[in-house]
């Protein structure tokens, strides 16, 4: 399984999928530092993710 | 002749809890720990030296409300650890074993910036600095802004020690998901965070105080931990219960008007788009609703980012 974590911030509705938590944390933060000029922390990134069945590629949506 | 139960009663863990979420959170709490002994607050002191009087005004409103608030939450834990062994959860308690150290060290880390670089420690030097709640005031009236840090967390946390030491299991569960929803999700996990960035962004937008940055970096990669192990315990009870939600939604409705404007202290600092700051409010509430698997309430998603809410703060100190 891949994971996928979606953004809330108000009016977002960006999304990524990678192939494990590790390689998704600092897809997410580089996200919110450069859209919303904020910070996620890795347990909250962690936190929210959702099993999403395996892709041939994963990336952004959004 | 003790029986086989009275024996296994006195061993607590369990396979499950070393595969458990908490359990991986104590792991990676002993992994990261970091000491305040480590940071050199000699640059912090020559950068006071060269700020305004109203820099240092406005700075002091932030963190004088850390140094307050982390020892308000490193005493206000015992009654989540008694919560957590009158629920037979060892893993819950390891990882509380942290969290109550960490707590301590980031009131040491307040306590160290404030001796070395402003020179204020005694209650009767930092107090003058404190800013008082009564100060922001809602101008439409709808709104009532409590001190919820000195307010709710004693009064939760009394009813979570009763319920932890003669209750019912059910009694303790809804103790505990009132406190940790007022605890982890709304203070540490909504109503904090912008004041959080709002110390980064001012020691980037001053390019001063490098160790007060590094701090509070430190600080929020633990409260990362504290903040998800809270809301994932509610998720665990919430599940096993999901009356238990409409708790949460109680205690985020009863201190509403703290969430939907930015309050005296998050509004002291010169210079800074609070816009950011408001509407980051909405993205960490709807987390702290994905974490612990209950539906968001959009009637506060709307007043957050609702522009005609601005509370009317008079910074002057206590």
């Amino acid at each position: 399984m891949a994971v996928r974590w979606s953004c809330v911030e108000a009016g977002c509705d960006w999304s990524v999928e990678a192939a494990e938590a590790d390689a998704i944390v600092p897809l997410v933060q580089s996200h919110i530092a450069e859209v919303h000029s904020s910070f996620e922390l890795e347990d909250m990134i962690e936190a929210v993710l959702e099993d999403v069945p395996d892709r041939d590629e994963g990336g952004e949506r959004g | 002749m003790a029986s086989v139960v009275d024996i296994e009663s006195k061993f607590h863990f369990s396979r499950e809890m070393l595969a458990g979420p908490i359990y991986r959170k104590y792991e990676k709490a002993i992994r990261k720990i970091w000491s305040v002994e480590d940071l050199d607050f000699e640059q912090d002191a020559r950068d006071w030296q060269r700020i305004t009087p109203e820099q240092r005004s406005g700075l002091l409103g932030v963190t004088i409300r850390f140094l307050a608030g982390e020892q308000a939450v490193t005493d206000e834990l015992v009654p989540m650890l008694a919560a957590a062994h009158a629920l037979r959860r060892f893993d819950w308690t390891m990882f509380l074993s942290t969290f109550l150290m960490e707590e301590a060290k980031h009131a040491e880390f307040f306590m160290r910036w404030h001796e070395n670089v402003v020179g204020i420690l005694d209650p009767d030097e930092v107090g003058p600095h404190f800013l008082v709640r009564g100060k922001t005031v809602d101008p439409t009236g709808r709104f009532e802004v409590r001190d919820v840090l000195h307010e709710a967390l004693p009064y939760y946390g009394g009813r979570l020690l009763e319920a932890s030491t003669g209750g019912t299991e059910v009694e303790i569960e809804r103790a505990f998901v009132q406190f940790s929803a007022a605890y982890n999700s709304f203070v540490e996990g909504v109503l904090t965070m912008p004041s959080y960035e709002i110390v980064i962004d001012t020691t980037a937008q001053w390019d001063a105080f490098p160790t007060l940055n590094q701090g509070f970096k430190l600080i929020l990669m633990d409260e990362g931990r504290h903040i998800t192990f809270g809301t994932e315990a509610c998720r665990i009870l919430i599940e096993k219960d999901p009356s238990y939600e409409a708790l949460v939604h109680e205690i985020f409705d009863a201190y509403r008007g703290n969430v939907v404007g930015l309050v005296e202290y998050q509004k002291a600092v010169p210079g800074l788009d609070l816009g950011k700051y408001q509407t980051m409010k909405v993205r960490h509430y709807r987390n702290r609703c994905r974490e612990m698997g209950i539906t968001p309430d959009e009637t506060l998603v709307e007043q957050i980012l609702d522009p005609t809410i601005d509370f009317v703060v008079g910074v002057e100190a206590g």
